[in-house]
């Protein structure tokens, strides 16, 4: 077996020959030294899952051994979600010879069932709170690559799951992930349109509004400390900025409607405004004063969505008849149309990672599905087809994923997909119809 | 012949100030009617603007009255863009109805978009009924002495 010296001071090229050889040879994917100990592994474009073997955590018993199942679950259900990995069984004698704490690693077992990546730990109580001490080790060059520590309450064991879940995911892939992060959406569960939010990963739904009218498009500012929605409290569609630290609520003041936010940045947030007659997008802050104005065309300009710099929007535009998909540049304002193909173009987001942009198209065949496109309109891909209404993708704060709604099982529901359209499933279980999902930039 | 809203009680009998007695006052003649749109469009057709004439008449006849002005869509296409489109309805017909006379301040438009749908079929019959404009009469307090 072919060992990688990651600390061993060897030459940069002496290193780089062994990496590639090892990668041709042995693993889709290798492992990058930096200079601290820190590895990022970089996997080959189209290169497989990471096949990872999650060891149960030790723990003595009793309250321990609850925790340390309730904290596996965790990790185990946070990876399978990323849909990153493939989870291998522990094999029996993993840890040979261990007492179940502090063991060596067998690696010898962990290459044969085709692990490339090993990670266990042990659940202790310390000071009244819950200790795990994880470590993650590369199976073939039987490297150490994470030794972490996570402490807290009993009651924040999932976020110590999704800690370490979230360090792991970074270690092997260099990227941050999403967990962490919220979704926010609309439901009809108590017989009117709410404001409900949930964790990445569908756990944790919570009602935020109770206005018993009409509430739409909800959206966190990058930072999570607004929360922009319109809602009908008013008799008409008015635009709300929450401030979620002292709950001060502002409006827009304005006649006409005021529908579907999306923030640039943690200070301005772009929304479709009437009160000069036609639907035209403005920029506004987060108390509510119009900073400018950014559309100027006859017909309906709605739905902006910033690219990760906030040097671009995209958005809806009838300006040619039906709606279709146009770009802006920011400073100098000039526009372009991004979507040639399909007759109704509507509900862009813009990738956080990428200059990649979903929306969804209304098909001929009375279908809406979910497509993707380059910023620069190359790429085209459609990501549903064959079960009925897709609609409204929000991409996950990495990028990898998308949240989307459909009504493929009957009642709009939201699902969940990866980036290329893989994997699609159910994010949660909930009555009524849910919609308008929105995932927080924010982890 | 009737004099709505005025009835004097003992008027023949008594030598102080009569009591007024409020009356019941008649409904207008005229009554609010909606008024329908051809799919992913806010252009009026020719019956609606018949309707609209008729609409106002009925400013007219209730001087006090405002109107809320609703723009509505059908539930096929995305609720974001239904929202604008509702707009682009609702402002049409009142639109219309201040080109003809109406008093602006008196009206009111609102888009619901596709959320308060009449007809709740899945098809062109129903989707029909809820492209329309609907119009809410509100304080209608009593008849324009003009009206006879």
């Amino acid at each position: 077996m072919i060992t990688c010296g990651m600390n061993s001071g060897t030459s940069k090229g002496v290193i780089t020959s062994l990496l590639l050889l090892w990668c041709l040879f042995l693993s889709p994917f290798f492992l990058h030294a930096e200079e601290q100990g820190e590895y990022i592994a970089i996997r080959k474009q189209g290169g497989g899952k990471i096949a990872v073997v999650l060891d149960r955590s030790a723990a003595k018993g009793g309250k321990e051994s609850e925790w340390a199942r309730e904290f596996d679950k965790t990790v185990k259900d946070g990876l399978v979600f990323s849909n990153l990995f493939t989870i291998l069984p522990p094999p029996s004698n993993v840890r040979a010879g261990s007492d179940g704490k502090g063991g060596s690693v067998n690696f010898g077992a962990l290459s044969s069932v085709g692990a490339e990546v090993y990670a266990g730990g042990a659940v202790s109580k310390k000071g009244g709170k819950v200790n795990i001490d994880m470590e993650v080790y590369d199976t073939f060059g039987t490297k150490l690559l994470l030794k972490k520590s996570y402490s807290g309450k009993e009651e924040q064991l999932r976020s110590l799951g999704h800690a370490f879940s979230a360090d792991l995911i970074e270690l092997l892939t260099g990227k941050k992930s999403f967990f962490g992060s919220k979704i926010v959406f609309i439901s009809s569960k108590s017989g009117s349109k709410e404001v409900y939010q949930c964790d990445f990963d569908g756990y944790g739904v919570e009602q935020v509004t109770s206005f018993r009218s009409i509430s739409l498009t909800p959206v966190l500012s990058p930072d999570g400390r607004y929360l922009a929605y319109t809602s009908y409290t008013s008799g008409r569609p008015t635009l709300y900025i929450k401030n979620l630290h002292d709950n001060k609520v502002s409006s827009v003041a304005k006649n006409g409607v005021s529908v579907d936010p999306a923030w640039r940045n943690a200070s301005e947030l772009a929304t479709t405004l009437s009160f000069e007659g036609d639907q035209e997008i403005y920029l506004v802050r987060p108390d509510g004063g119009i900073a400018r104005r950014l559309t100027n065309s006859k017909g309906i300009d709605v739905s902006p969505t910033f690219s990760a710099d906030g040097r671009q929007m995209a958005f809806v535009s009838s300006r040619n008849g039906l709606p279709q998909i146009f770009i802006q540049d920011m400073q100098s304002g000039l526009t372009r149309r991004l979507t040639y193909s399909g007759r109704y173009n509507t509900q862009p987001s813009w990738s956080p990672a990428g200059d990649k942009i979903a929306y969804s198209t209304w098909e001929k065949t009375g279908e809406i599905n979910i497509f993707v496109i380059n910023a620069d309109g190359s790429g085209l891909k459609r990501l549903t087809s064959g079960v009925r209404e897709n609609e409204s993708p929000s991409w996950s704060p990495d990028g990898s994923m998308i949240v989307f709604t459909s009504n493929r099982q009957g009642g709009k529901k939201l699902y969940v997909m990866s980036s290329n359209g893989e994997n699609q499933r159910r994010l949660l279980q909930m009555d009524g119809d849910q919609m308008q999902p929105s995932w927080s930039l924010f982890r | 012949m009737f004099i709505p809203g005025m009835l004097f009680l003992g008027a023949c009998c008594c030598q102080e100030d009569v009591v007024v007695a409020p009356e019941v006052i008649p409904p207008p003649s005229v009554e609010l009617g909606d008024i329908f749109f051809d799919y992913d469009k806010s252009e009026l057709r020719a019956e609606a603007v018949q309707q609209l004439q008729k609409n106002f008449d009925w400013m007219k006849q209730n001087v006090t009255g405002t109107l809320i002005v609703e723009g509505h869509c059908d539930e096929r296409g995305t609720n974001e863009y239904n929202m604008a489109l509702g707009e682009r309805r609702a402002n049409a017909a009142k639109d219309y109805m201040v080109n003809i006379g109406a008093d602006p301040a008196r009206m009111q438009a609102v888009s619901f978009g596709e959320e308060r749908p009449f007809a709740l079929g899945h098809d062109e019959a129903s989707w029909a009924q809820n492209r329309r404009a609907h119009f809410v009469g509100q304080g209608a307090a009593a008849p324009a002495p003009a009206a006879k």
